[in-house]
């Protein structure tokens, strides 16, 4: 996972961002390497951009750069920028003209601090920084980390580095398209391109499996891109990469190429960059330009203050075109949660709030008569919200004290599959070393880690079950006797851990209730861990705790009972009150909620003393189809 | 013959795959899904040693033990626990358990349990076989043999010996060069030393249960 996680994240580098370098003073900074001091005049900052200045991204980031420094340092700061051209021109000579040139330019104004933007930048500042920017601090922006070690960054370098994920911006067109059967990944033919290409088959191996079939559009030149999109099947996703070259070597600024796959696509396209959106993608998950030169900016200040920067990484968001949305009829709501959304349409709220809060104003008088006459009934309502708040705050209060109480026979369980898949993890690869493996007997194995698998997932799923928060009850029809074999099942472990023998009779037959499944579990679960704990003084051999369902008196009812030592007569009558306990780390709070429970649902609950010895629990609650249940 | 590990554990799929483990190392196993399975077997399986899983339904682990204890007492017992439980494994060991493994334990931990308890088993197997032949071989012993014999190795001479039981010394030598023999030793000392071996010398009826 390690691996492909990297390399997922690309470093998108070059095409992005753009950084500014500051440069401060020469000579002293390159007297004293690690603070840089800056007297009796202003900072100075380069930002070295790798392409021309008409690539959107490494622009728009270096434009949030610059208005971060101005504003930080009230204006005081120079700032300088070059456009290096590295993708058109990467001759060696022309990278040994432009470093002499930019040493001899900036000779008198040594800049403080050089902003790299992009790894081609990077490269070639640190390769040059003798000849133009001795002693500078240098910031390297708009790359990922597994790019910062590929190209090695001396440790001095501060970086503030983002990564392009296509994987999210995959799942984020899976959630728009949940119905897409094809896959198509669209990238160009330069290096870059093909390193994308080559990020984007790893990151997604996983993800394409679950789409019949899935094309990689490459070596392709630009008619041929936009013609093969406008035929794909409306049921695919297109994820757009980058076409910085096509396959006849023409150059791209890579929206305006994507923006002419995308103008005739007949499906939706997807791509990881901010600036696709306005050229007819549907969004994808990105760093904004905005984070990222707001980041590069912190970290350039903290360099020229002489403050000790570290990396940091641009944080990520997902952006997605509102218009692309309604073109392809997309659902607001599909898309991840925190998706920043370009070009919506205002609300008429938005577009016309004067006119509304006017007329408003006049409802709001008539409604505030009405208000004060509803404002009583709402206070009543309100009350009994509250009252039901209270019932499930202390519900959960419980079931987490249940749980806690169960929790080392739920590991005790847990442990069981566990460690039945390692030791059959174990012997499969001792098996397969052998010569010639057993693979009737391995297969047979992996079948059985797969079972044990599902069973560990349904014990911890049981645990969810009983942990699970509400705010509200959650109304559901039920038969009662499967949640009384689900709370048995729950346990069951804890009661062969204490050996007690479990007992269980049930009617041929269903018997529907209505109430919220897992508080009716919940009072299960308090009698049955009562009645555990009242035998603890009791022969083992005779440990029986029994479960019987029924009909009586028109209801369904529940009879727990235990082999104990009973409930002393006095005590009988006082056993549901809050806070009576006989245990002495109860907190006398089970019986009191399970009766509050019950009651919600229209039930009873009453104990008793068996003759044969020990208490039982009787637990009625109305069926839920009375009238189906004749007897 | 090779010792085989017995694994007693009601769940299926640890029991499978445990044993799948062992054999894959090596080892011969026989998987048992319960106590009384187990014990009600004990007769026509082939000793080694037993990974007793602790919780069980039925009997539990330590109530097995007991009763291996009275019926196989060489059989070393490894416990096998989901979750460890300090009063159980106290319990466990103070009944003579070889060690008390938490089913998450390593393989190597594993291995290195069942490996003690094997060499533990063979080392009292290879002993209680010993005992055995030495009393086959004093019980082979003509009852004249056997009279000289318990005179002997009380340190009697020859000539107290054919005072006692009214024979001649030349009598008592044929009979003592008789006993030497048939036990295969070469010196009094050794004769004394396997009457001691199989309890002749503190009492001349019972030897202890072996």
């Amino acid at each position: 996972m390690g691996l492909g996680d990297w390399s997922g994240r690309l470093c998108c580098t070059a095409f992005f961002l753009a950084v500014a370098a500051l440069s401060v003073s020469s000579r002293q900074a390159a007297a004293s390497d690690t603070s840089i001091a800056i007297i009796d005049r202003v900072p100075r900052v380069l930002v070295l951009y790798p392409y021309d200045e008409r690539i959107a991204a490494t622009t728009a980031a270096g434009e949030a750069l610059r208005s971060r420094l101005l504003e930080a340092t009230n204006g005081k700061i120079d700032l300088f920028s070059e456009f290096l051209d590295l993708s058109r021109f990467p001759e060696g000579e022309h990278v040994a003209r432009m470093a002499r040139y930019l040493g001899e330019k900036y000779a008198a104004r040594r800049p403080d601090v050089v902003v790299a933007v992009g790894r081609e930048s990077a490269s070639f500042i640190v390769a040059n920084r003798g000849t133009i920017a001795p002693g500078a601090k240098i910031v390297a922006a708009g790359f990922g980390t597994a790019t910062a070690e590929k190209i090695a960054l001396p440790d001095d370098v501060i970086g503030a580095f983002s990564t392009f994920n296509i994987l999210k911006t995959a799942e984020m067109a899976r959630g728009l398209q949940p119905d897409a059967r094809h896959l198509y990944i669209v990238g160009g033919s330069s290096d870059f391109d093909r390193s994308w290409l080559t990020t984007a088959r790893a990151d997604l191996k996983q993800f394409s499996k679950s789409y019949d079939t899935t094309t990689y559009l490459e070596d392709l030149a630009i008619d041929e891109f936009v013609e093969r999109a406008s035929r794909v099947p409306p049921d695919s996703i297109i994820l757009a990469l980058t076409v910085f070259k096509d396959r006849t070597g023409r150059n791209f600024v890579p929206r305006d190429a994507i923006r002419q796959i995308a103008a005739t696509a007949s499906a939706p396209v997807y791509g990881p960059y901010q600036t696709y959106i306005d050229y007819g993608v549907v969004g994808g998950n990105t760093v904004t330009f905005d984070a990222l030169g707001r980041t590069v900016g912190d970290l350039v200040i903290d360099a020229i203050a002489g403050k000790p920067a570290s990396d940091l990484e641009a944080p990520q968001t997902y952006v997605a075109d509102a218009r692309q949305l309604q073109r392809w009829g997309l659902a607001e709501k599909d898309l991840p949660p925190g998706t920043v959304q370009m070009h919506r349409v205002k609300s008429l709220w938005e577009e016309h709030w004067v006119l509304l809060v006017a007329g408003s104003g006049l409802l709001l008088a008539q409604a505030g008569i009405i208000s004060v006459l509803l404002l009583e009934r709402r206070r009543r309502r309100d009350a009994e919200r509250s009252a039901q708040l209270h019932l499930l705050e202390a519900v959960h209060l419980n079931q987490s004290a249940t749980a806690g109480a169960l929790s080392s026979s739920i590991a005790h369980e847990l442990n069981q599959p566990l460690s039945a898949i390692r030791n059959n993890a174990e012997a499969a690869s001792v098996l397969l070393r052998r010569e010639p493996p057993d693979h009737e007997l391995i297969q047979q194995i992996l079948l059985d880690i797969q079972e044990d698998d599902q069973r560990a997932g349904d014990i911890i799923s049981r645990m969810r079950e009983l942990l699970k928060k509400r705010n509200e009850i959650d109304w559901q029809e039920f038969d009662l006797n499967d949640v009384t074999s689900s709370a048995i099942r729950i346990i069951h472990g804890e009661a062969e851990r204490r050996g007690i023998k479990l007992t269980s009779t049930q009617p041929p037959g269903e018997l529907p209730v209505r109430a919220d499944k897992v508080h009716v579990q919940q009072v299960i679960l308090n009698l049955a861990t009562n009645g555990m704990d009242a035998m603890l003084n009791a022969v083992p051999a005779g440990r029986t705790l029994s479960f019987a369902t029924g009909l009586a008196n028109e209801k369904a009812e529940l009879r727990v009972s235990d082999t104990g030592d009973g409930i002393p007569e006095e005590r009988l009558i006082r056993i549901f009150e809050p806070f009576y306990t006989t245990k002495q780390a109860g907190t006398g709070l089970g019986l009191s909620i399970a009766r509050a429970i019950l009651e919600t649902y229209g039930g009873t609950i009453r104990a008793d003393n068996r003759p044969e010895g020990g208490a039982v629990f009787r637990v009625a609650l109305p069926l839920a189809h009375r009238e189906e249940r004749s007897r | 013959m090779k010792p085989v590990v017995h694994i007693v554990d009601d769940d299926k799929s640890y029991r499978t795959a445990t044993a799948r483990l062992l054999s894959a190392h090596g080892l011969k196993v026989e998987a048992h899904e319960s106590g009384d399975q187990f014990l009600a077997r004990l007769s026509a399986c082939e000793p080694g040693c037993v990974l007793l899983d602790l919780q069980m339904p039925g009997q539990s682990g330590l109530q097995i033990q007991r009763r291996l204890r009275e019926l196989a007492p060489l059989l070393p017992v490894v416990f096998l626990t989901g979750e460890g439980d300090i009063k159980a494994s106290v319990e466990a060991m103070k009944a003579g358990a070889k060690d008390f493994l938490e089913k998450s334990s390593t393989t190597a931990a594993l291995m290195e349990a069942i490996d003690r308890a094997l060499i533990q088993y063979e080392r009292q197997r290879a002993g209680h076989d010993r005992l055995q032949a030495q009393r086959a071989l004093v019980a082979g012993l003509s009852p004249r043999e056997a009279e000289v014999f318990r005179f002997l190795i009380r340190g009697r001479l020859n000539k107290q010996i054919a005072f006692a039981l009214g024979i001649s010394e030349r009598t008592v030598k044929v009979h003592r060069h008789q006993v030497m023999e048939k036990l295969a030793v070469h010196s009094l000392a050794e004769a004394v030393s396997i009457a001691a071996n199989i309890g002749l010398i503190d009492q001349d009826t019972a030897s202890p249960a072996g």
